[in-house]
This record gives structure tokens, sequence and C-alpha cells, in this order.
């Protein structure tokens, strides 16, 4: 039964942006994020509300660009696009999130340049023949795609902590590893795959160069995939012949949208979003007995432990180095294989619910997920997806069924 | 040779930086409330939220904050490869993006992080000349 949401929530104020109607007949022509911008500024002035109050923000799309312009890391992010009637979705969708307690301000903005870039299309997202000035900065400098990316994180790990590559390469053994008890995994043999497991660290380093210090082992699968889950209210729950896993906690946040504006190259907001679940949940890092960590590089699964405090900043490495993360160990971390090792489509994150579901609810033993034997005992789980380029992050904090 | 890299199409409101690079300066844009120096070019400052925004002529001074040597690459940079991308700690404030110049990408460990570079342009096409950061000689 849904909650009683009336008067949960109010609309404090509104307003528009400067140039609308058909800008280029009296100047410039106006791009979307123009209308966005100054209908923002404009809201804001009229409610005394400072731009750095706002904690969530709804839009068809641009909510990222629209936060990191505006230099705010809200901690509510909803890019619903379903068309004209997106914007009373997004008010249903902030009342929901005001009376769940998440947030206490929520910024829903729309801009549009349906004149001035008219028949550029988009729909009310960003559209082409606008160029957005993050894009216009950073594209002359041949980075393609996420490795290029990532390696610049790296980098700066090992210039601030001491790390190495090797150390990195830990995770990828691991994974292997993992994927090793996972027949449906991509790297389960050299049967499977020339490159499946087992690995060394020095065939870790001694891979091809994809962007220096990453080699192709520092760096996730590219596969096809697919899954889902279904969430349900706690009376469904307990009704159904599945187990269920409990949503004890969840958080978002977010760095930037473009890595330009990643001001800590070493650290990413998975350190607020996990603190949002881990204080929802009553539990803290200490209470986790898996986790499940998007390691779309060794990098980002080695750097986002540090952030969800399962090993101390600098050392997330040591998890896998030391044996804890692997079979066996006191923490396993991506039991599936991981990204590296098992599949990986492009966004990971589902995949990383549905092995925490597995191991949660006992599943992971019968063989639908693996060779006999129980993977895990495991009755909490941290898990963290990574979006972008280490931009955005969710964590949810589940719990077995007791 | 014609320049094959991307160019980028240019934005509404970043035509100082454009029009400072063809006669080589390194153009930002300051927030004339509170005076800081951000990148890249904002409708309003991600500081302190004030819209009235000013293009100042920078040093062209910079500091290596991170890199990578990239192996990888398609259309004009694939020919480029090896080649070292980075992130510039402006000394106005704030941070750039680059390919870096005088430095060995065969050779990533003798790169400095926090090493000292200085901006040039190169012409792309007549109306974009493109910044990049060249590791200064030691002096």
């Amino acid at each position: 039964m849904a909650a009683n949401l009336k008067n949960a929530a109010a609309i404090v104020g509104a307003a528009e942006s400067n140039e609308i109607g058909y800008p280029e007949e009296r100047g410039p022509k106006v791009t979307s994020l123009q209308h966005h911008i100054e209908a923002i500024k404009n809201v804001t002035d009229l409610t005394g509300i400072p731009i750095s109050d706002i904690e969530g923000v709804f839009s068809t799309g641009w909510s990222q660009q629209l936060a990191e312009h505006l230099g705010i890391r809200p901690h509510y992010l909803d890019t619903t696009t379903v068309g004209g009637c997106s914007f009373q979705v997004h008010v249903h969708h902030a009342l929901a999130a005001i009376h769940a307690g998440i947030i206490d301000i929520a910024l829903v903005s729309h801009g549009q340049a349906g004149w001035s870039y008219r028949g550029a299309g988009g729909g009310g997202r960003p559209v082409a023949g606008e160029i957005d000035p993050g894009t216009e900065m950073t594209m002359p400098y041949g980075v393609f795609g996420a490795p290029s990316n990532y390696a610049h994180a790296m980098v700066r790990h090992m210039h601030r902590f001491g790390t190495t590559a090797e150390d990195f390469a830990h995770v990828s053994v691991v994974t292997r590893q993992w994927a090793m008890l996972n027949p449906r995994a991509l790297m389960f043999s050299k049967d499977t795959n020339p490159f499946g497991g087992p690995i060394t660290v020095a065939d870790v380093m001694e891979a091809r160069l994809i962007a220096w210090p990453l080699t192709l082992f520092h760096c996730c699968l590219v596969t096809d995939h697919g899954g889902a889950v279904i969430v349900a209210r706690p009376e469904i729950a307990k009704s159904l012949r599945t187990r269920p896993v409990w949503v004890a906690g969840a958080g978002e946040s977010m760095g930037h949208q473009n890595m330009l504006e990643m001001e800590d190259f070493t650290a990413t907001s998975a350190s607020r979003s996990s603190a949002i679940a881990y204080e929802m949940a009553g539990l803290g890092p200490q209470d986790m007995e898996m986790a499940m960590i998007y390691d779309s590089f060794t990098i980002t699964a080695a750097m986002t432990a540090e952030m969800l405090g399962l090993a101390p900043r600098g050392k997330g490495y040591t998890l896998w180095k030391e044996g804890h993360a692997a079979p066996g160990g006191r923490l396993p971390i991506n039991t599936n294989g991981g990204g590296l090792s098992f599949n990986h489509s492009g966004m990971y994150g589902m995949q990383l619910l549905v092995e925490a579901y597995r191991q949660l609810s006992g599943t992971a033993e019968d063989g639908v997920n693996g060779i006999e034997g129980k993977q895990t005992n495991a009755r909490t789980c941290v898990v963290n997806g990574t979006g972008g380029t280490l931009s955005t992050t969710g964590t949810l904090v589940l719990a077995s069924d007791e | 040779m014609a320049y094959d890299k991307p160019i980028p199409p240019k934005g509404l409101h970043t035509q100082p930086f454009w029009d400072g690079a063809k006669e080589g300066k390194l153009m930002l844009p300051r927030c004339t409330s509170c005076n800081r120096v951000h990148w890249y070019p904002r409708l309003i400052c991600p500081f302190c939220h004030a819209t009235e925004i000013e293009w100042i002529e920078a040093s062209g001074e910079g500091r290596i904050h991170t890199f990578a040597v990239q192996h990888r690459a398609f259309g004009g940079w694939a020919k480029e490869v090896p080649y070292v991308t980075a992130y510039i700690d402006l000394a106005e404030g704030d941070r750039m993006m680059t390919v870096l110049r005088g430095v060995d990408a065969e050779r990533p460990e003798t790169i400095e992080i926090g090493g000292l570079v200085r901006v040039e342009f190169e012409e792309a096409d007549e109306d974009t000349h493109i910044p990049f950061w060249r590791v200064a000689e030691a002096s």
C-alpha cells in the first residue's frame, strides 16, 4: 500500500529563463543550458534558497551536467525523460524523496532551445548542434573511452600513496580466481578464453598497454549481458517463494560529469553515497561480510574499497593483494568474477545486484551461479556502482533475511 | 599538413577564449564577485553562483596534476601513439586538460607530477588555435 504523501512537500517558487520566445530576433541565439541556468538563477533568487542548498536535481537527462555547471554535489539525481509530462513526474518523484527524508530541497529544471536549435531534435535532452563547454574544452585532447580517462586517476593514486601498477594487478588476479568458480564467467578457464584464469601479476603487467599504466588485464571486459531484479514491499516480499534480501540502506552522490572537474583524482563520491547508505542501515563497513564493487578497472575497485571504508586510504589494493577479497578470504569481493573476469556489458551495475542477491539469498550455492559448493556465508553486502568517468556513485547496503 | 584531429565546435559563450588563443593568449573566466578563476567556462560561477563573469589573460603557466600515456587511439590521434594526456593545475586556479609536449611517452617514469609547464598554441583552423602545454626547460 502506498504511503500517504498528502502535503509531504510543496512547490515553493517558480520562474522562467530570460530569453524565451525567439531570442534571435533580439540578439544571439540561446542554448538549452543557458535556459536552465537562467531559470535556476531566477527561482533561487526568488525564493532566497541558495543554489548550494539544493540536494536533489530532477531534469530530462541534464541533472549531472547542471549540477557540475552549478558546482553542487546533490545526493538525489533523477533524469526521468518521458516527454512533456516529465516535469509532473519529477515533482512526484521529488515528493517521494522528500517524504522519505532523503532530501529537503529539490530542483526541477527545464531548458530547451526549441527555436534556437530547431531541427536539431533532442526532445528536451542535450541536443545535437549545441556544445557544452566541458566537451568543447576537452575534445581536442585525444582521450578515447574509459581506460584513457581512468588511467589518470591511477597515476595520481600512485603519486600520492606510493602504490604501483603491480599492487593494482592483484585485483585482476583475484577476480580470475572467482571466475574459475563460475562456469558462466568469460574468464572461467584458458579453455573458455585464452586470457582466462588463472593469471599472475606478471601476466597482468605484461599484457598489451592500453593507457599506461593500464594494461589490457587492468581493464574490464566488453560483452553482451542483461539482468533484472524486482523490488517489492515487505508484505509481498514475505509471501513469495523466493527469499527476500533487504535493502537496508541506499545512497547516491556525484563528484563531476567531465573528468576535468574531478577535484581529487584519488577519490570518488562513493564516500558520500556510502555514508548515507550506512547511516540508513545503522551499519558500517566493519559490519559488511562481502562486497560487490564495480570493477571497470583495477583502480576503480581498489579506490572504491577505500571510499566504502573497507580499507584505509591508499590501501584498498591490500584487500586483494593479501587475499582477503579472494575465495576463502574474510571479505569476499566480486564473487561472480566481476567486470574484469565475469561479464561487463558497458553498464555493469545490474550484475552487481544479481550477484549480491544470489549470495545473500543463498541461491549462489545451488549451481545457479556456479559450481557446487557455497561461495560465501555472507549475510551483509555493500554494493557500489560507479558511473561515467569515476563520476557518479550509487551504494546499497543489502542484508539477508534472518 | 592539414590538422586532422578533433576540432571543437564553438559554444556561444566561449568566444573570448578562442579570440585570445588566436593571438597566443590564454584567456580564463573569472568571477567578478568572488574573483575566483574557473575552468571550463560557465554561465554561472560554480563557487559563489554570481553570474557576472569576466575574461582575464592568464600567465600561461601551470603544473602537471596527473597524466596517462595513451597507447590506443583513433582518427588523427592514432598515428601519434604513444602520447601523454594530462591535467594541468593552472597558476590562476582550477584545472585544464591537454596533451603534454616535451615529454618521453616511452618513459613515463621520467614525467614529473608537479612539474612546471607552459602553454603554447597550435593552429587547427583559422578560427581555432588549440592550447597545448609543454614541460618547461629546467633553468
